[in-house]
């Protein structure tokens, strides 16, 4: 292929500029493209948890992989995670102590 | 289907149509008895108590969500595309900014939001080459790792919308078209932001803001997550400036929008309530000084198809 080819010439040319730089970036790209198409459709996106926090304390969340919840420690509340979107609707969410209702929320889930 | 035909046709009488807005149909009528807070609001053109609007409202968009992109263009015969595409020409973002989009259940401002950081991107390196056209190797290296920061250098739109159905919808929508870099998707209530403080550099709310509760706690909340500096920018519907056109939009508005509803999404309650909700809104000078109430500074206006919609915006300082 005239693309690989070129590329190879530029590798070449390039002595003192490694070769293998040229090639992790580029794998590196597909990857992610892969990944994000797989993590965005299902999974939760962890990067959102530096935006995010309880709206009821406004204090950061913890996410539970094995329950797929975001949790607020403090109050005992935990957010599910459907589809890979956060609900972070107070009525909607679980409480995990029985002790601390949050408020505003009469029914513990949906 | 939610009304049957034969209403439909009564209706389109104005006297009859008057008269049936007054009474409501029967599944319009709300028990009085559940009045808690003892504080009324609307709800398009009916009173009901402040906790029955936020789940009306939701019911709403719920039975609109699926059709909600064809409706948007049949009853505007297309020209919302020209104002979200103004809106974001106006926003002007750059590459890194951070967006929040609340109420953007379907995507239509962070979409657009990414194709303009994508043009935007695509500009800055068009100039670059052209200020470079003898390139040295280590130039060419470095415009590899300037690669790296992504398609869209760190920019990042959060959309945040109450409905779930109109963020699965949306979500969907924008993954069928190959927009899911740069995206996340947040159910979230506006008068209470699950975000922290000080954190984007642009807050939008397109078609949105009229359907919350308490408009003053929403602008509150998108003060609170904006960083200083950062600017609010909202898209509504507005009061119409022109006499003729006002007489024409509410003939249209009354007349044919919920009969389009009924037609495409056998849904007529929900696009009499969008046309009644549209009336309820404060006009653009009102709007305004809700905004400044709420501590944003250089807060203006524009007003676009002679006041149909207008954008406001402002700064927190």
């Amino acid at each position: 292929m005239l693309g690989l080819s070129v590329s190879r010439a530029l590798c070449k040319c390039l002595s003192p500029l490694p070769a293998v730089r040229l090639q992790p970036l580029y794998t590196g790209a597909v990857l992610t493209a892969a990944e994000q198409q797989n993590k965005s459709s299902q999974a939760f996106d962890s990067s959102l948890l530096q935006f995010l926090v309880c709206p009821l304390s406004r204090k950061q969340l913890r996410y539970d992989e094995s329950t797929n919840e975001l949790i607020n420690d403090d109050l005992g509340i935990a957010y599910p995670v459907v589809d890979g979107i956060p609900n972070m609707i107070p009525q909607d969410a679980r409480m995990i102590r029985k002790d601390q209702k949050p408020t505003g929320s009469d029914q513990e889930s949906e | 289907m939610a009304v049957p035909v034969r209403a439909v046709t009564r209706c389109w009488r104005p006297a009859a149509l008057c008269q049936w807005l007054r009474s409501g149909t029967p599944g319009c009528q709300f028990s009085q008895s559940t009045h808690s807070s003892g504080r009324d609001t609307h709800f398009g053109f009916q009173t009901v108590p402040e906790e029955e609007k936020g789940e009306k409202v939701y019911r709403v968009f719920e039975s609109v969500a699926q059709k909600y992109d064809i409706m948007n263009d049949s009853m505007s015969l297309g020209i919302h595309r020209l104002w979200k595409d103004w809106f974001i020409n106006h926003m002007n973002p750059t590459p890194g900014t951070q967006l929040l989009d609340v109420a953007g259940g379907t995507g239509d401002i962070a979409f657009r939001f990414i194709n303009y950081i994508r043009a935007q991107r695509e500009k800055l390196i068009r100039n670059q080459t052209k200020s470079q056209q003898n390139l040295s190797w280590s130039d060419i290296s470095r415009s590899y790792s300037h690669d790296q920061l992504g398609p869209l250098m760190g920019s990042q739109a959060v959309i945040c919308d109450i409905n779930k159905e109109m963020l699965k919808v949306g979500k969907d929508k924008l993954q069928r078209l190959g927009y899911s870099e740069g995206l996340s998707w947040v159910a979230g209530d506006a008068e209470e932001l699950p975000f922290a403080d000080d954190k984007f550099d642009v807050y939008t709310i397109a078609f949105g803001i009229r359907n919350v509760t308490h408009i003053d706690k929403a602008l509150e909340e998108a003060y609170r997550v904006l960083k200083p500096g950062g600017r609010f920018l909202c898209l509504e519907f507005s009061q119409v400036n022109n006499p003729l056109l006002a007489r024409l939009y509410d003939l249209y508005s009354f007349q044919v929008i919920p009969v389009l509803g009924e037609i495409i999404a056998g849904d007529w309650k929900s696009y009499q309530y969008l046309v009644e909700s549209i009336r309820r809104f404060p006009p653009q000078e009102e709007f305004k000084e809700m905004i400044e109430d709420a501590g944003f500074f250089k807060v203006n206006y524009h007003n676009l198809t002679s006041g149909v919609v207008a954008v406001h915006s402002g700064f927190k300082l």
